[in-house]
């Protein structure tokens, strides 16, 4: 055996890959939910109901779980909620949010429709159950091939 | 259903932020399975069922149920699986391996539940990542909804609604821990009282740190036989008398039927009750083992899994109705809060914990007295699923 060994070079650290950031892809290359998407570029919160039994999903699909109809149309939700619950994410963060502790997430409900939710704008010992709160639409800064968006709600 | 089924054995690591690789915990778990039950070797085995979460992220490894059947020197001929369930892949592979016997398949198997979740300091936030996509990644997860904020939520839903104090939650987590500081392979073996836990880190309030259970490594093991194998092996047995699960088409936050309740949880029981010939589950149950992944959790279980009415879950462990003397004798291994919880292993840990009891085989300081049925309950997830096991010592 030969005493001069090859080194094996790895690299130090590996860029975070794109779908270990947590949001989606977002584009009709993508996900078939992509007029959601769409639709929150513009500002509009929005799910999915089907047209023909007229069962309102969230999140957004492309079947129908009622019916199995895959003829589904987008309904806008209110863009503004009541907080119906919160609390705070201070550690144990996962990869791509650690920089963003400590934070406030909650659930928040619109219309027919409960979903989890960042809750910005806002210490935790200010809020209350029942709070109004608002949409706000964030751009997602990051590794992919094109503009991000998602959801979060602020106090009204 | 056909034929009964016993756990005939089993054995268990250390758990903790362990000095062990993945294979290493393999290895040790099934050892001490192995060496629990004499008269049952690795050839005997014809059914392999690994409960195991995330090794993908966790240990960068994927069909791990012929590297545990590799490492251990057993040649499954009959079924081999991995389950993976979240919380519960623990019990979901003791259910499988349970069904296949039952059935008539096989008559002895081997059930493995390991998780190795400590990462280097550094690479905390990639083991958190393997937790926060519990729940639907794309809309519960970019939240950053992991466990401790959403059962947080619960915890204050349950505090909204049905007047559940911050004592009470840390009645749960004192008695828990408690009982793990006799607890040999216990993550967390030290005494805690109420204003220890009110007074740790208010990691996702209402919840504080000693709410939570661990991020822990572990494995545990068990073998499980037909009735007329085990009889050639062994004359104690916690035989399995029922089991149910229940999921009602939901996961993410908008779909689940309550934040305060797990309806889930009553239909599993319900199932499991029904097949065991349970009628009054707080007279005829002397030891459970019930995953109290939160202090909130185990409150919330108390209610549905039928022991008293809606909302009063605070008051039962408040009255000392869950401690080792009370109706039923709740998590005297230690739970989650204090065992830790890697993930797949927990729900084999808890049912080794019920035949521990069922032969005396505890310290005297957490040991039930005299148990003749045990139950064990999972939740997974949003808690979205709920899967539940009645035992009985002496059946049948």
């Amino acid at each position: 055996m030969s005493d001069d060994r090859d080194a094996v070079e790895l690299p130090d650290t590996i860029e975070l890959p794109r779908l270990l950031d947590f949001y989606e892809l977002q584009t009709a290359e993508h996900t078939g939910i992509h007029e959601f998407y769409e639709r929150l570029h513009e500002g509009r919160l929005s799910t999915t109901r089907c047209s023909d039994c007229g069962d309102v999903q969230f999140p957004p699909r492309i079947v129908c779980p009622e019916c199995h109809c895959d003829d589904l149309e987008y309904v806008d939700l209110p863009g503004e909620g009541e907080l119906f619950a919160f609390s705070m994410l201070r550690a144990g963060a996962p990869l791509g949010m650690e920089d963003e502790v400590p934070f406030v997430t909650g659930i928040v409900e619109v219309g027919d429709v409960r979903l989890s939710a960042r809750i910005d704008g806002a210490e935790y010992d200010d809020l209350a159950i029942g709070d109004p709160v608002e949409l706000k639409v964030v751009e997602i800064d990051g590794p992919a091939d094109h503009e991000r968006v998602f959801y979060r709600f602020e106090p009204r | 259903m056909t034929r009964s089924v016993g756990i005939v054995g089993g054995g268990h690591t250390r758990w903790g932020d362990r000095e062990a690789t993945y294979k290493d915990l393999i290895q040790e778990a099934g050892k001490a399975t192995f060496d629990d039950v004499s008269g049952v070797d690795p050839g005997d085995i014809e059914g392999l069922f690994v409960g195991s979460v995330q090794p993908e992220r966790f240990a960068f490894q994927t069909h791990v149920a012929p590297m545990v059947a590799e490492l251990l020197g057993v040649s499954p001929d009959s079924m081999i699986a991995r389950t993976e369930l979240a919380c519960a892949s623990g019990q979901a592979a003791l259910r499988y391996a349970w069904l296949a016997i039952a059935a008539g398949q096989l008559d002895t198997a081997l059930v493995l539940g390991v998780e190795k979740m400590n990462l280097p300091d550094e690479h905390a936030a990639e083991a958190q990542s393997g937790m926060t996509n519990v729940m639907d990644r794309e809309f519960d997860g970019v939240n950053g909804l992991n466990a401790p904020p959403y059962f947080a939520m619960v915890a204050q839903r349950h505090m909204h609604e049905y007047g559940t104090t911050r004592e009470q939650l840390a009645q749960v987590s004192a008695k828990n821990k408690s009982h793990a500081a006799h607890n040999e392979f216990a993550q967390f073996q030290e005494e805690v009282s109420v204003d220890d836990v009110i007074d740790s880190f208010p990691l996702s309030p209402p919840l504080c740190l000693y709410d939570c259970s661990g991020i822990t490594d572990g494995a545990a093991g068990l073998i499980l036989m037909s009735e007329e194998k085990a009889r050639e092996v062994t004359d104690e047995a916690a035989w399995i008398t029922g089991s149910g699960q229940a999921c009602f088409a939901s996961n993410s936050v908008n779909n689940l039927p309550s934040m305060s309740a797990w309806p889930q949880a009553t239909t599993a029981a319900e199932q499991a009750y029904d097949q065991a010939g349970i009628d009054d589950p707080v007279a005829e149950l002397d030891v459970a083992e019930v995953h109290d992944c939160f202090s909130i959790s185990e409150i919330v279980e108390y209610e549905d899994l039928g022991w008293v009415e809606k909302g009063e879950g605070g008051q039962f462990v408040e009255d000392g109705r869950s401690a080792l003397d009370g109706d039923i004798a709740v998590n005297p291994r230690g739970g989650l809060l204090g065992c830790g919880h890697p993930l797949g292993a927990t729900g084999v840990s808890q049912a080794l914990e019920i035949y521990n009891q069922f032969r005396g085989d505890v310290p005297a300081e957490r040991r039930v007295p005299d148990p003749e049925t045990g139950l064990i309950h999972n939740l997974s997830g949003s808690a979205s699923v709920h899967s539940v096991m009645t035992m009985a010592r002496g059946r049948p």
